[in-house]
């Protein structure tokens, strides 16, 4: 089946997530994207590497590949190793470019500039390109943070989130772990190449589009936040995870060693779907019979709550709720998800083969389209696996030139490309994939 | 300025020409906003109690619902407004033909709802064959929570995140809290989906039917809660406060006036920082080579954040941050409301313009997310319940 972006071709320059992540949602949907990397200096997943081959220097070519980072940001994505300080290697790349339809980047705008893949010199090779790029602080010299570095688990404190992350009156919890501003630039990043490719094929023109990672997140996540500032003096900030809307909304213990539930009860219909679960009294408890009356006293009907769930197991009760109408879920850790039927048997875990792993298991995209899907082919490409291959067919260099680049350390080749292993979870796949093969093989 | 003010058309606009017609709140109003400011005519189809964001505070001083919310006043910006009442014959087929006339529908009401009132997309595609249809479901449109509710904050728990926020003495804690982080990831989607769509539209002639998740769309932005990377290190994610055991320092650091972010991994940004302290806070021991060790400074973790925590506490959030970054070193303030309506960087480039308000007077807002280069963002302000009920409904009438 075809797919919609069949027949575009990407040029990514990306580091970690916030670019790698839109390359490979416009790959999903069948784009050509060919991830363009350095091993002089090398995208961050292919430093992270994998714990089990820690120290492993028998198989040392591996390591590269085998962070679960390389597939989860770049499946289906062809892998083109270039060093761009290298006379040849920028001249590869420029050739590269010239039959690219979209430029994505998130290197820093002074980097891309030095490295003449600034818009005005990508322009020159290929006049209607759509060029979007991510730099954390935009494009304009001029601007005070311009030359300012910004590294993933920055964006969240920088765009004010972290400050709404946490319990009033305690410090700011932060979101240490997971990376939230960077997925929603990525995001943007693949609207704005849709948004291009449609007024490229409509006009014949190409686009600038700079995505200014700072102002993006701001723009996104804290508008009524700032225009209530701008009105009242009033600066938002943390709530822990109640509502500013309705109550009670919160965590509530339950049965067992740091099992918690997520319950929010949105409208008073709710409240007495719960009520009639829940404490005799609750229904008929004036404190608590309208939402206006449930935030004055969320005190009280919190109190309440977490001493009622604590009785329960998590993943029970949270059934138990929805079945009435109550938007709750166990707060899930990684083992519940692994064990949720309904991501199980959803299929947005998906495994493809790759080059260096037998077999790969990776997350899926949340756009279920019902005529035109996306696919995912192949797991995420090991560095440099595609080079010759898109240099002479997509680029048309000729393949002596080629050869001749990779000698002199323009260009670079997979390395072993003999080395293949196994992932060591692989019998675990039928947790996931119960009664089936994924990729046709046997479990 | 309102929507149907005229906007100077360039050609460049790529959804110029488009009709969007919103049936959602929330999880979708960010994607409708998006469509809006690059030409789309969005129509936001509202009960006669106003849209659910109607509801939503902060609220404009003295102006409660429904023109009063500054989550309506934001996210509605460049949107009109049409009051249909389904429960009327008229209403239900004043929807109807709306929904004939949409190239987009975004529809949030949850599985099956429309379908039943003969509204949806299995209804709709019979006399609009090319509608892209957005259905933006708490889990989807199959499976075996496919009718369960959903928020912001248990869609978070659904994905794994909200576990892995917080403090290990406090329960976990959703992140970007009233921000409503899982609400406008899922709405980005809402819009992607439609583009592609769109995109689809042109290239076959055909539209289709698009089923989006929001606890998928959690669940895609974090690969570390999620099974793959779990099943490959069997390391449980689990809350570990602001600070991270990596490295150190990694996390929040208290300044005299608030907080900054500090990030140092690279042997180079630890020895631009020691270097710092050293010249500061005249301590001879940080420039100890021991030091450099990045598991070295994890096993002593507490003793290297009192020697950082020396300077920071020292210094303004604004003045540590400039500094850190002339040395090279990746910091970034905490960032608050008020701090981020006055920071320099911001303030220079003009981010903040202002908006009308739909119950009068004006109000500063962010600019737009990205910046382009042909002309294609412009957003006037948002509606008034039923404000183009008429123009809509009666092409050519008053």
């Amino acid at each position: 089946m075809t797919r919609l972006l069949d027949g575009v071709r990407v040029f990514e320059l990306g580091i970690a997530i916030a670019s790698p992540n839109a390359g490979r949602i416009l790959a999903f949907h069948g784009a050509e994207v060919f991830k363009v990397e350095s091993p002089t200096s090398p995208d961050v997943v292919r430093l992270i590497g994998s714990a089990w081959l820690r120290d492993d220097e028998e198989r040392a070519a591996a390591w590269p590949d085998s962070s679960p980072y390389v597939p989860e940001m770049n499946a289906n994505k062809r892998s083109v190793a270039l060093d761009l300080k290298h006379p040849g290697g920028r001249a590869a790349a420029r050739e590269l470019l010239a039959s690219c339809d979209v430029f994505l980047a998130n290197f820093g705008a002074r980097a891309l500039a030095d490295l003449g893949l600034d818009y005005e010199s990508v322009r020159e090779v290929r006049p209607d390109i759509v060029y979007v790029h991510l730099p954390g602080f935009g494009s304009d010299p001029e601007a005070p943070y311009y030359p300012f570095v910004a590294w993933g688990p920055n964006q969240a404190p920088l765009v004010g989130l972290d400050d709404l992350t946490g319990h009033a009156g305690r410090e700011p919890a932060g979101i240490a772990t997971v990376a939230p501003p960077d997925y929603l630039s990525s995001f943007h990043a693949a609207w704005a190449v849709l948004a291009g490719l449609e007024q490229r094929d409509r006009t014949g023109d190409g686009v600038q589009v700079d995505i200014s990672q700072f102002e993006t997140t701001i723009s996104l996540l804290l508008g009524p936040f700032a225009m209530d500032h701008a009105l009242t003096g009033n600066a938002q900030s943390r709530i822990g995870n109640r509502s500013l809307w309705w109550a009670p909304e919160g965590v509530y213990p339950c049965r067992g060693e740091e099992r918690w539930i997520a319950i929010s009860v949105t409208d008073d219909d709710a409240w007495r779907a719960l009520a009639g679960l829940g404490r005799p009294g609750w229904a008929d408890d004036e404190r608590f019979a309208t939402n206006d009356d449930r935030l004055a006293n969320v005190d009280a009907v919190d109190d309440e709550l977490a001493a009622w769930t604590a009785g329960f197991d998590a993943v029970d009760l949270a059934a138990r709720l929805q079945q009435v109408g109550v938007a709750a879920h166990v707060v899930a850790t990684n083992e519940d998800i692994l064990h949720d039927a309904h991501v199980t048997g959803s299929g947005f875990y998906t495994v493809r083969p790759g080059t260096r792993f037998r077999r790969e298991l990776f997350g899926g995209s949340p756009l279920r389209m019902s005529e035109t899907p996306g696919r995912w082919d192949v797991a995420g490409p090991s560095s440099g696996e595609h080079t010759v291959e898109a240099l002479t067919s997509v680029a048309g260099m000729a393949a002596d030139d080629v050869d001749a680049l990779v000698a002199d350390s323009g260009a670079f080749v997979m390395d072993d490309p003999e080395l293949t292993l196994q992932r060591p979870y692989e019998d675990f796949l039928h947790i996931l994939f119960p009664g089936e093969a994924p990729d046709g093989r046997d479990l | 300025m309102a929507a149907d003010d005229a906007v100077a058309t360039n050609g460049n606009r790529p959804y110029e020409g488009v009709r969007v017609v919103d049936l959602s709140s929330l999880p979708g109003a960010y994607g409708a906003r998006l469509f809006a400011a690059t030409g789309a005519d969005v129509v936001k189809v509202e009960p006669p109690g106003g849209n659910a964001m109607r509801r939503l505070g902060p609220f404009v001083d003295g102006a409660p619902e429904p023109e009063g919310s500054l989550w309506w006043a934001y996210l509605a910006m460049g949107c009109r407004s049409v009051v249909v009442d389904v429960e009327s014959d008229d209403g239900h087929r004043q929807l109807r033909d709306l929904l004939s006339s949409a190239d987009v529908v975004l529809d949030d009401n949850g599985p099956d709802v429309l379908d039943e009132r003969g509204l949806g997309y299995a209804a709709t595609v019979e006399t609009n064959p090319g509608v892209v249809w957005v259905s933006i479901t708490p889990f989807g449109l199959t499976g075996p929570k496919r009718s369960w509710a959903s928020s912001n904050l248990v869609t978070l728990a659904a994905s794994g995140i909200l576990y892995t926020v917080g403090f290990e003495d406090q329960p976990p804690v959703c992140p970007g809290g009233p921000a409503q982080v899982a609400m406008h990831a899922t709405a980005l989607n809402a819009a992607m989906g439609a583009a592609l769509g769109l995109r689809g539209r042109r290239l076959t002639g055909r539209g289709q039917l698009i089923d989006l998740s929001m606890a998928e769309v959690a669940l895609s932005m974090a690969p570390e809660t999620g099974v793959p990377v779990f099943l490959d290190d069997r390391v449980h994610r689990a809350r570990s406060g602001n600070r991270r055991g990596l490295s150190r320092p990694f996390g929040l650091y208290p300044c005299a006036d608030g907080y900054v972010s500090i990030l140092v991994l690279m042997p180079r940004h630890w020895e631009h920082i020691a270097t710092w302290v050293h010249e500061v806070c005249d301590n001879e021991s940080i420039i100890d080579p021991v030091f450099a060790d990045m598991a070295v400074r994890s096993e002593t973790m507490e003793l290297v954040d009192s020697w950082v925590e020396e300077l920071t506490t020292s210094m303004t959030v604004l003045d540590f941050f400039t500094e850190a970054q002339r040395r090279g070193i990746p910091v970034s303030p905490v960032n608050t409301v008020e701090s981020l309506r006055t920071d320099p960087h911001l303030d220079a480039v003009g981010f903040w313009s202002s908006v009308e308000l739909p119950a009068g007077g004006e109000a500063a807002v962010p600019g737009p997310p990205f910046r382009d280069n042909a002309g294609w963002w412009h957003l006037g302000r948002a509606p008034r319940l039923g404000e183009h009920t008429a123009e809509v409904l009666e092409p050519g009438g008053p």
